[in-house]
């Protein structure tokens, strides 16, 4: 009986860890206790198990190091940056004015306004990483217009639910960091591994609201011209985009022989900069050849697209490391709120202490994930879990499909946060021993996390989508009707096709490798390369002696 | 039991206090940070004790900061069936993880973590990076943070005794993630209608 229970520890343990889990106390220090009640065990049982049970309690010895390793983190130092980032610039009023501003521009289109919140949503993404700031402020602006001008329900809030979860998936992001320290590869290769997956799911939310908008165009309907109270003008914002363009691509080109992998930032820097000084000199020059409608859009466009450079662009160019990225990203912030006088004592300090707080409880929950790996791989669970992964049929797809089922699964009901300590460590080495290159997987994986902030009951995107939607009938400010309150079956029903293409976005991830590999830069090919190596030289006369060439490498 | 929650009192507050003051660890983490990579890049100037200043930091906050997120009932739950059970069975639920899984956890912890501090201290270790600053102050955050916590949990089991037994109030109700953030929402949205915006139109 004892050598049963010894042989079949790690089972054993993973499923007590669900019980002590469910049991609903906090789960830093529930994984620890796991971790402490199955160590005494293990330690007890070890000369039953034949040698699979490693423990002993000198090895508790260890824990100490382990801690250090997460106090001395750099990359897990970038998680209290990006918080903070997003935090102010949530109250900072740069989504307000970009979604008045953008939804004017695309709302006579019909399916504008879902439109215009998907492209602010990826906008906001790309400069913060956290959900809640897109999806509160979408839901208190956006929303009204929608249901105002007759959106259907199910698309108005799916869209916007959808749309800010971009940012856990579109760099700078808080679940690629953590997906980074847990697979232990760089946050850079991450980030750069993950833009493109992330711009492709931008891409797709458009195209459904466009054929929403083809095939069932009363669901979201164009908004009447009197809607939009800066006025036509579209016309000089192409011309001008255009022109922004023209000069981008051509720093671009110019650029290129000399920087190659920095000169499209620069190029896009360089084009972008150019259109805002125009902008900002053609009311004072008295050309007046920009609209009232461009201008502002210009205007608007700007602090995002200064603090995607001042981050995402120092990042890949490689003048900062991310979590310098994310320094800089959090003083570009404080400075924006800063200029829009929105800056104070009160919001400061509150987007500390909110930031100190989260910082605690994950990294907590870190600090209890170590002392349950510690356990667990005394156990050599590490080495059950690999052979169960390993002996799914079908390789590395195999895998694959088996591991996003189950977060997938997982994400319905648990934190990221949760699923990335607890789980990532122990599939990583399975994944190694297939060949299964770890930016790549955990781009995957980052794209399924995303989904679990969508998916009922527990998707945060959803939660804070419910906190600002009217729960009553309410008046419409602008039409004195009476309003509907939005029901949560509503918002859950709406955030299905989302979900949907969620999954095929995993599946576009898995079947296109190179949509995230390209991270790996030019590779050179061994088969082309030859090594050549220089005969040894003659004896030659006294003092010379025979020289080695160094030998040279001809691509 | 008087005395016991006079002591938890005490506790709170040391442990309040602390929680409140690290805050500010962060924004100095922040600044010295942007700093550093705009001297390193600028005029190629940086060292390596700013770079480990920002994690000793860091490592203050947010070890400073559990025992007063766990005083204010914050560390995250998977609570699907913690959050449909009555409140007094989610009191001996706490009572519970506080008595057998946190405080053997945080005491074991701590006292593994006193000779760790104490080698460093005596021989004067410096971090292995040239430049570096010496280990033992970022050695005693890790001791000092599991030491609040222990207190931090003591204190919650004298107070979980004393609500059990109907002698003090119930002072941090547990919410759900949803109420939560439906409780912040409203906060929230209650400052920002104060600020001058013109939100509705199009």
């Amino acid at each position: 009986m004892i050598e049963l229970l010894a042989h079949n520890l790690a089972p054993i343990i993973f499923a007590s860890l669900v019980l002590f889990l469910l049991l609903g106390y906090p789960v830093s220090f529930s994984l620890a206790a796991n971790g402490l009640v199955f160590f005494a065990i293990g330690v007890w049982l070890a000369p039953w198990s034949n040698g699979q049970i490693t423990l002993d309690w000198a090895l508790l010895g260890n824990m100490p190091r382990q801690y250090w390793g997460i106090l001395s983190s750099e990359t897990l130092l970038a998680i209290p940056f990006f918080t903070f980032m997003g935090l102010i610039l949530e109250r900072s009023g740069m989504a307000e004015d970009l979604l008045d501003t953008i939804g004017q521009l695309f709302g006579p289109v019909r399916g504008g306004l879902a439109f215009a919140v998907i492209l602010v949503g990826a906008l906001l993404a790309a400069t913060t990483g956290v959900v809640a700031a897109s999806v509160i402020a979408m839901g208190l602006i956006s929303l009204p217009i929608m249901l105002r001008h007759g959106y259907d329900r199910g698309i108005a809030t799916g869209v916007i639910a959808a749309s800010g979860t971009l940012a856990q998936i579109i760099p700078p992001s808080l679940v690629l960091i953590v997906l980074a320290d847990q697979l232990g590869v760089s946050v850079g290769d991450m980030y750069k591994g993950a833009l493109y997956p992330g711009l492709l799911l931008t891409g797709l939310y458009l195209g459904y609201v466009a054929l929403v908008a083809v095939f069932q165009p009363h669901k979201v309907p164009a908004l009447p011209h009197e809607a939009r109270n800066l006025g036509g003008g579209v016309r000089s914002l192409v011309v001008v985009a255009a022109l922004g363009a023209a000069i981008a691509v051509a720093t671009h080109l110019l650029l290129l022989p000399r920087l190659d992998h920095s000169s499209g930032i620069l190029g896009a820097t360089v084009g972008a900069l150019a259109v805002y000084l125009y902008a900002l000199a053609d009311r004072p020059l008295r050309l007046n050849l920009l609209s009232v409608l461009a201008s502002r859009v210009i205007m608007v466009l700007m602090p995002p697209l200064a603090l995607i450079f001042l981050v995402l662009g120092t990042i890949f160019i490689g003048l900062a490391t991310p979590t310098e990225g994310g320094a800089m990203g959090a003083v570009g912030a404080m400075v924006l709120a800063a200029v829009k006088r929105r800056f104070s004592y009160d919001m400061m300090h509150s987007a500390l202490t909110a930031t100190t707080r989260l910082s605690a409880f994950v990294l907590f929950v870190l600090i209890g994930a170590k002392m349950f790996s510690q356990t667990f791989y005394g156990v050599n669970g590490h080495l059950w879990v690999e052979e169960l992964l390993t002996a799914v049929p079908g390789g590395q797809y195999g895998f694959l499909l088996v591991i996003n089922l189950v977060i997938f699964v997982l994400g319905f009901f648990i934190d990221f946060f949760e699923i990335a300590f607890i789980l990532i460590p122990l599939i990583t080495p399975a994944a190694a021993a297939l060949g299964i290159d770890l930016v790549w997987l955990g781009v995957i994986i980052g794209v399924n996390l995303q989904t679990s902030f969508l998916t009922p009951p527990f998707g945060f995107a959803l939660f804070y989508l419910r906190s600002v939607a009217a729960r009553v009938p309410y008046l419409d400010k602008v039409t004195g009707q009476r309003m509907d309150g939005i029901r949560t079956s509503q918002i859950y029903r709406g955030a299905v096709p989302f979900i949907c293409i969620q999954v095929l976005m995993i599946g576009v991830v898995i079947a296109a490798p190179g949509l995230v590999t390209h991270y790996q830069g030019a590779k050179v090919d061994p088969a082309t390369v030859t090594i050549d190596m220089p005969a040894l030289q003659p004896l030659a006369p006294l003092g010379g002696g025979p020289v080695l060439g160094t030998p040279t490498i001809i691509p | 039991m008087q005395a016991m929650l006079a002591l938890a009192r005490g506790i709170d507050r040391a442990t309040a206090f602390v929680g409140r003051s690290v805050i500010w660890l962060i924004l100095l983490a922040i600044l010295i940070s942007a700093a550093n990579a705009i001297s390193r890049k600028l005029f190629d100037l940086s060292s390596n004790a700013f770079l480990e200043l920002q994690w000793y930091l860091f490592g203050g906050a947010f070890m400073g900061a559990a025992a007063h997120v766990l005083q204010q009932n914050e560390h995250i739950r998977i609570d699907i069936f913690y959050a449909s059970r009555s409140r007094r069975t989610q009191h001996w639920i706490d009572l519970f993880g506080h008595v057998v899984f946190l405080l053997p956890f945080a005491s074991l912890m701590a006292w593994l973590l006193w000779p760790y501090l104490l080698q460093s201290w005596h021989s004067g270790q410096m971090s292995g990076s040239p430049g570096g600053l010496a280990i033992w102050p970022a050695r005693a955050i890790l001791f000092l943070g599991f030491v609040l916590l222990v207190a931090q949990a003591l204190s919650e089991i004298v107070k979980k005794i004393a609500i059990l037994r109907g002698l003090i109030t119930d002072p941090h109700p547990h919410l759900s993630a949803q109420a939560a953030i439906d409780a912040s929402a409203l906060s929230d949205s209650a400052l920002s209608d104060s600020a001058p915006q013109t939100r509705d139109q199009p």
